[in-house]
């Protein structure tokens, strides 16, 4: 993978992990968290430049999805569940 | 033997008041009066009263006033000590191998998305954002504790 590509890749790794903690709701936070890590390691040995660039395109798209959804969580805020203490 | 028996009154006037003034300050400008009127009386009650005082006023202060917004001074060992404990409970880390000096992905075998999230706990850990120009960087504990001494203003 080219250098460029990797800063990318790890840049938006950054962006979406950091939107991802920033869910109100325990379930939905921890599941995106989880998701976005495995999607990231599933990928992890792609090396082929065009199926890189679909990926990234897919996960521009998953971090708006995510920002989206984080903001209408934020309207819908409800108490925190006993497990997080 | 008058003068001891001054004393005594001082002491016991002082007692009971200094011991209540710890937290409240009209019984400490009640008691400062009570105490002020002795004062001329004679240099060995005066002496004996203030060795008194600095005996008495250490602990009741540490025991009674409780210091707010006091913080462990930030030093780069406080500071090393914290990013220790953060990568121990990282769970790809063996906690056995780690060493200040030890290179993530060439000591530790982690790879660049999780040195990504190393410094994402580093992020919560110190409250502060760390960019990713200098991210990336950050390879060994020893680099970590550097840049967060340099970011705090800690030096040694």
């Amino acid at each position: 993978m080219a250098a460029s590509a990797r800063a990318q890749v790890i840049s938006l790794y950054r962006s979406m992990l950091s939107a991802s903690k920033k869910f109100p709701s325990y379930n939905y936070r921890t599941y995106a968290l989880r998701r976005v890590r495995d999607a990231f390691r599933a990928n992890r040995n792609i090396e082929d430049p065009k199926t890189v660039a679909r990926l990234m395109t897919e996960g521009q798209q998953t971090l708006a999805l995510i920002q989206r959804q984080v903001t209408i969580g934020k309207m819908f805020e409800s108490q925190k569940i006993v497990v997080e203490g | 033997m008058a003068a001891r028996v001054l004393q005594q009154c001082v002491r016991s006037l002082a007692r009971p008041s200094l011991r209540l003034c710890s937290g409240n300050p009209a019984v400490r400008a009640a008691a400062a009066p009570a105490v002020a009127i002795h004062r001329p009386l004679s240099s060995a009650a005066d002496s004996r009263r203030t060795r008194w005082l600095g005996q008495s006023r250490i602990p009741s202060v540490g025991v009674f006033c409780r210091q707010y917004g006091d913080l462990p001074p930030f030093t780069i060992e406080v500071i090393r000590d914290r990013v220790m404990y953060v990568l121990k409970l990282y769970d790809k880390i063996n906690p056995e191998k780690l060493q200040t000096s030890s290179h993530f992905m060439k000591d530790l075998g982690l790879d660049s998305l999780d040195q990504v999230e190393i410094i994402m706990a580093m992020e919560d850990e110190f409250g502060f954002e760390i960019p990713d120009a200098e991210a990336e960087k950050l390879m060994s504990p020893e680099e970590i504790v550097q840049y967060i001494a340099d970011k705090k203003d800690v030096y040694e």
